[in-house]
């Protein structure tokens, strides 16, 4: 087994992990504690990683779990989805927003955002990151046929949606 | 542009029949900006994806983390040989202190009774020789019979009941 480095083995996955927190939590704040607290936690179980096939598979989980009890817990404090989604589009200033300033491109960020927490995951995996269905399938526990059920229904609905109001907006 | 194959490409992406490397032909494909128009509704759709790759943490993050992650450093202290004995210097500079106090204090109180060894600067405290020695014989004799009698009361005192109870039967 190789020598780790946090440097070079873990470090350079921060955006990819930040950007799987960041479609969990959908604030920007709480995505970048996940990273840090993720990052932190796998640097401290770095020996037992072996289950995965590469520490990136590891992270992504580790990242993914973290996120998800972050989530349920701000949804214990009685704050809802509705609200936190509004809070979050309110705030134009955020980086994460200007990219978004096309009104198309903001439709479609809100239309996976919409999706179901697992296909919203499998989508944000396959057609951004562009992983595999099989590192796919190791992240998120299921299937990989699971997995490309998830990615078609995400897909359809997505698309679905977009040009049913793109195209009353033309 | 061969987009007949783009079309058959899209038709097998909606149904999660792509390879990875297909769906990066179709996002770089849609990241042109000409395009006949039945593709355009879509265009969006992927240029999503390749803006949502951009999105990442900036160095403060990494700044952060690495703070975290890196253990204390500790540093080296050479230890001179006055630094080592520094702690026993200070104490035996207080037992010093102390024997000297104890020295000065009883040279002042005693300066006086100096010890005289020096037999021949002694003088005689008498005036007839023959008294001199009565005193000293008779108090010789003195000591003698003071430990003669010491001797016999040694016995235990039942052993010398006995031998006067025999003397007396006989």
């Amino acid at each position: 087994m190789h020598e780790f480095s946090f440097q070079d083995d873990i470090l350079p996955l921060k955006d990819k992990l930040f950007r799987l927190a960041l479609r969990i939590t959908m604030d920007r704040a709480e995505a970048e504690d996940v990273v840090e607290e993720a990052m932190v936690r796998v640097w401290e179980k770095r020996e037992s990683y072996s289950n995965y096939d590469s520490v990136e598979a590891f992270c992504l989980v580790v990242t993914k779990n973290l996120a998800l009890d972050m989530s349920q817990k701000k949804d214990a404090q009685n704050l809802s989805l509705d609200e936190s989604m509004a809070e979050s589009e309110m705030d134009e200033s955020d980086p994460y927003h200007q990219l978004a300033n096309n009104e198309k491109l903001k439709l479609i960020h809100r239309l996976i955002n919409e999706l179901p927490e697992r296909q919203r995951l499998v989508m944000q995996l396959r057609d951004i990151e562009g992983e595999s269905y099989k590192k796919i399938a190791l992240v998120m526990n299921i299937t990989e046929a699971q997995v490309k059920i998830d990615i078609f229904r995400a897909r359809q609905k997505v698309k679905q949606r977009f040009l049913e109001i793109d195209g009353y907006g033309l | 542009m061969d987009y007949d194959y783009i079309d058959r490409l899209l038709e097998r992406y909606w149904k999660c029949e792509t390879s990875l490397k297909e769906e990066s032909e179709l996002r770089t494909f849609f990241s042109k900006s000409d395009m006949p128009k039945r593709f355009l509704p879509y265009k969006d759709l992927f240029v999503y994806q390749q803006i949502q790759k951009t999105v990442g943490l900036g160095s403060d993050f990494d700044v952060r983390v690495l703070s975290k992650i890196e253990p204390p450093v500790v540093k080296a202290k050479r230890l001179t040989m006055f630094v080592r004995i520094k702690p026993f210097l200070r104490a035996a500079a207080a037992v010093a202190l102390i024997v000297l106090c104890g020295n000065i204090t009883e040279r002042s109180y005693f300066a006086d009774d100096k010890l005289d060894y020096n037999y021949k600067d002694y003088k005689d405290t008498f005036h007839d020789p023959e008294v001199a020695y009565k005193k000293v014989s008779s108090a010789l004799m003195m000591l003698s019979e003071e430990i003669k009698k010491s001797k016999s009361q040694h016995f235990p005192d039942s052993l010398y009941q006995n031998d006067l109870d025999s003397v007396c039967t006989k």
